[in-house]
């Protein structure tokens, strides 16, 4: 179990190490392609003065040579990038020249908040779904439940949310605040845009619609998972053990279910990501992806970068829990 | 032995009568729903075990020999399976006509069973010891602990060395004759009066097929229960049964003792059977087969189901259902025949 | 007996599988519907002169904003958007684009993704050790956020007569991070029917390693992979209408149902939300179309989970 971990680990570092060189790569090729982007600091329209250029360069550490040179994998300022990060420091903003670890610091949590109503809203729904679905095999329901969730798998998250944000948001909220009043919270959650005053509240309608993401393939991991193991030969055992149906569907059903919803969530977890940037774009949250979305419109190369470091952590970090939850739930690949 | 019986089906099934046979089917019927139509899979099952004895059902796969054991113990899945009729008499009380919490008491406590593949019939993420102990937490209201001691006891019974580290131990950590025997030390954990082993040795190594049947035999005579024994083969029956019954296209065609069985055939089918066997004796000889396939339950021959494949057919067993014929006090058969099958005259 | 019955050829079993599936699909009346919705839109695609007789590119400025209150009839079917052109021949004429370019990735995506999980399967050790640490570092950047790197990277202005340059910039992205699924499938697939009889059998005969791989073994990976190719294909159109609110897609004045979407979004707001309802309704509907059809053809091919 032990060895499992640290290969586990190492393996998620060397993964880790290759993104970040990726990355920086890419983005080494696109100054070399497309000429300096420090030039953006000026407004990015008239030509500034030579000196000035070559001080902002230094600034930005743009002033290696190798960003000359087109292929050039620039492996020096690639460690020096990665000695920047260890020592928390993200470098700034080119617009308004912001300490970038310092706004991740405000982002992130937004994010978070955001991540947890979804995983709730995705997990909750799909499982009720899933599992009403497996019992009514067949039927109506059953197709029922399919059509539903394919078809709000396939209308676009930011389609949804536009729709709430410019349809549904103010009438539901003025009907809200008509009743319970404006400072309640039920004044509060249909709002179509961020309120900072109440952080919890305002960010649950766009975590519910970012959980939408994916409630088809979940629905359907989830469906499958418990047909399979109602139909099992372990279930037909606990029956002849006399046992009643919610002690096997607690103990020999769901736990037998849990390997494919964990797998399921881990895998939609980076879909939810990309779901976060329109989702924070639109609704004006600043988190993550706001963060994102902003820099590629205003075509700044390092926060992209940071972001999607970000994101890729986290996305590294997940699929490492799924793996050791694996582990803690099936014996099989704990003794392997 | 007797006391203990009287003591535990007294608790939990009301009505018992312990001069009543153990256990009693008669006529049962199970029909499959399968896309609206009704598929007969059992058409009339009836056969007695008495306490400390061992019935060997026999028959062909697809002649409904698990759905009897199934629907004895009432773990068939409603839809698509319905009983629609007969009756599954314990000690006198029919099982059939009981609520479903009776039911789950007797699984169990008086009735358990064995399934061929141990390794899909074990829950994979659950250890040995929980699977089993599970049983006293549930119908004895055991503690954790308690149940884990009960359990090291079981397998101790069924012969698995160093139980005691081996109750920790996941199902897919044990080799396939030490899973059947997790399997055997499970249904026996509550004692019951009655245990149905469904091709219990059928995915087993030869070698340990012997020693899985001796285990069975043994622990059948220590506890004196009552032992239905599912098979396809009749060669692993011949020295662990009391009486047989042989079962075709759902319905049982030939009752008797075992040796009178094996000696004197009273049905065709069981006749073929019997000399499919491959034995030292016939060594160079041509096996004999039955030739044709078992019959589709969803359109079953006319008259006797066996009739194409049987090389006594005439032609009334294509127009007419057999009746059942006894030829002997102890041995009956569903053949028009019977009478000269059972005097070796066809 | 059945153990002296020679094993099918796999020739015979691919054939009944596929055949099933298609009589299975044949029966049910979603897919009957997808197929139609998607026919439609194919051929909206292939010529846009069946749907419109209008030229998308001309637009007169004093018919501007007229909006479709005839219904379907007159000289503006769908109206005009708000630059005088004629919104249904727009709309025809940004079906090309669109679905061009759902096509392009999915065939080199499927196509990257075959060859590379067949050869790490099929060959093990440092050749699999390799494509599978790329599988897990392109799986960590997600379709959307990869596309969205590498367009406001390498962003240029591009000319939009040729549909290819129209489309190459965001499709090269998609493709980039969009193969990681069908690879991951067919490695596995390559794993598992590798030691089935028939191969081995075929190995020991004396094939070439390209013969077993692409005689007998692509066969057994084509299934698991075909059968997300029409969800797939829907997650693409998704994803392309992303990137062209987000700017950084299908550039304008080239038309694409993403550029429809962005520009209509402007207007909705406005009181012409058919500029908006009209690429946003054609988009679900086609969406879900490959969607529904996906979910049978998956159904189809794995009869266990039906």
């Amino acid at each position: 179990m032990g060895r499992y971990v640290i290969r586990r680990l190492l393996q998620a570092l060397l993964t880790l190490g290759i993104v970040l060189f990726l990355l920086h790569y890419l983005m080494a090729l696109s100054v070399q392609i497309r000429g300096n982007p420090a030039t953006l600091f000026f407004g990015g329209e008239r030509t500034p003065d030579a000196a000035m250029l070559a001080q902002v360069e230094r600034l930005y550490g743009l002033d290696n040579k190798c960003y000359e040179r087109v292929g050039d994998p620039c492996l020096t300022p690639f460690v020096d990038r990665l000695q920047q990060y260890v020592t928390g420091d993200l470098g700034t903003t080119l617009n308004g020249n912001r300490d970038v670890a310092q706004l991740l610091g405000i982002y992130i949590p937004n994010t978070l908040r955001l991540f947890i109503f979804a995983t709730i809203t995705l997990v909750a729904v799909s499982m009720v779904l899933g599992t009403w679905a497996a019992r009514h095999r067949g039927s109506f329901i059953d197709h029922t439940v399919r059509g539903t969730t394919i078809l709000a798998d396939s209308v676009p998250v930011f389609l949804i949310l536009l729709s709430y944000v410019y349809i549904v948001a103010v009438p539901l909220t003025r009907w809200a605040r008509g009743i319970w009043g404006t400072e309640s919270f039920m004044g509060q959650v249909f709002r179509p845009n961020y309120n900072p005053d109440y952080p919890w509240t305002t960010i649950i309608i766009p975590g519910i619609i970012v959980g939408t993401v994916g409630l088809a393939t979940m629905t359907r991991l989830i469906r499958a998972a418990q047909l399979e193991n109602l139909g099992s030969d372990f279930v037909r055992t606990a029956k002849a053990k006399g046992l009643k149906p919610l002690r096997i569907t607690v103990v020999h059903v769901i736990r037998n279910s849990m390997i494919p919803i964990i797998t399921g969530v881990g895998f939609l977890f980076a879909f939810m990501l990309s779901g976060a940037v329109l989702t924070e774009g639109v609704m004006g949250i600043p988190g993550m992806g706001r963060m994102i979305f902003e820099a590629v419109q205003r075509q700044e190369a390092n926060l992209v970068i940071v972001g999607l470091s970000v994101s890729a952590v986290v996305v590294v970090f997940v699929s490492v829990i799924v793996d050791l939850l694996y582990a803690a739930f099936d014996p099989r690949i704990r003794y392997e | 032995m007797a006391e203990t019986v009287m003591r535990v089906i007294g608790d939990t099934l009301s009505g018992a009568d312990l001069n009543a046979p153990l256990l009693e089917v008669d006529d049962l019927r199970v029909e499959f729903q399968v896309r609206g139509k009704r598929i007969p899979a059992v058409r009339g099952a009836s056969f007695t075990l008495e306490q400390g004895r061992t019935l060997a059902v026999v028959g062909e796969s697809g002649s409904g020999k698990s759905v009897t054991s199934q629907a004895i113990m009432g773990i068939l899945d409603t839809p698509p399976a319905h009983i629609t009729g007969g009756r599954v008499m314990l000690h006198g009380v029919d099982l059939l006509k009981q609520d479903e919490d009776t039911r789950r008491t007797v699984r169990g406590n008086h009735i358990a069973i064995v399934f061929q593949d141990a390794l899909s019939a074990l829950n994979p993420l659950w250890s040995v010891g929980f699977q089993i102990g599970e049983l006293y937490r549930v119908h004895r209201g055991l503690s954790r602990a308690d149940a884990k001691k009960r359990a090291i006891e079981m397998l101790d019974l069924v012969g698995i060395p160093d139980a005691k580290n081996r109750v920790g131990h996941y199902p897919h950590q044990f080799s396939g004759g030490m899973r059947q025997r997790v399997m055997i030390a499970m249904a026996l954990a509550l004692d019951p009066e009655i245990l149905i082993a469904d091709e219990p040795t059928t995915a087993l190594d030869v070698t340990v097929q012997a020693q899985i049947m001796r285990l069975l035999k043994r622990i059948q005579a220590e506890r004196h229960m009552g032992l239905i024994l599912i098979t396809h083969d009749l060669g692993v029956v011949a020295d662990v049964a009391d009486d047989v019954a042989v079962m075709y296209a759902g319905e049982v065609v030939e009752r008797a003792g075992i040796r009178d069985a094996f000696k004197r055939p009273a049905h065709p089918y069981t006749k073929s059977l019997l000399r499919a066997i491959p034995r030292v004796d016939t060594v160079g000889q041509q096996l004999e087969v039955i030739r044709g396939l078992p019959p589709n339950p969803a359109s079953l021959p006319s008259g006797c189901p066996f009739h194409p494949r049987c090389f006594a057919a005439e032609d009334k067993c294509a127009t007419e259902v057999p009746p059942w014929l006894e030829p002997s006090e102890t041995h009956g058969s569903r053949c028009h025949f019977a009478e000269e099958v059972y005097a070796d005259e066809r | 007996m059945s153990e002296l019955t020679a094993p099918t050829p796999t020739a015979e079993r691919q054939a009944t599988l596929w055949s099933d599936a298609f009589h299975a699909m044949r029966k049910r009346p979603d897919v009957i519907i997808a197929t139609v919705v998607l026919l439609f839109v194919f051929a909206m695609a292939a010529f846009p002169g069946l749907f419109t007789d209008k030229n998308p590119t001309t637009c007169i400025g004093r018919d501007a904003k007229q909006r479709p209150d005839t219904w379907f009839t007159g000289e503006h079917p769908l109206g005009t958007d708000a630059f005088g052109c004629d919104f249904a021949a727009t709309l025809v004429h940004g079906t090309r684009p669109t679905i061009t370019l759902a096509l392009s990735v999915i065939i080199a995506s499927a196509l990257i993704g075959l060859v590379l999980g067949i050869y790490a399967g099929y060959y093990g050790g440092w050749i699999d050790g390799i494509i599978s640490r790329g599988l897990d570092v392109f799986i960590v950047i997600p379709m959307l956020m990869g596309a969205m790197l590498i367009l406001s990277l390498f962003r240029g202005r591009v000319s939009s007569d040729n549909l290819f340059e129209t489309i190459a910039a965001p499709a090269l992205a998609l493709t980039l991070f969009g193969w990681m699924e069908f690879c991951r499938y067919t490695r596995a697939a390559t794993l598992e029917s590798k030691n089935l009889d028939y191969v081995v059998a075929a190995r020991c005969l004396g094939a070439s390693d390209r013969r077993i791989m692409f005689k007998h073994i692509l066969p057994n990976a084509i299934v698991p992979v075909t059968a997300i190719v029409p969800t797939t294909i829907g997650g693409i159109i998704v994803t392309e209408a992303a990137l062209a609110v987000l700017g950084i897609g299908v550039q304008p004045p080239a038309t694409s149902w993403g550029v429809l979407l962005s520009k209509g979004t402007e207007w909705a707001g406005g009181g012409y939300v058919y500029l908006f309802a009209w690429p946003l309704a054609l988009l679900i509907l086609t969406v879900f179309a490959f969607a529904t059809f996906g979910d049978a053809l998956r159904d189809a091919l794995d009869p266990k989970l039906r």
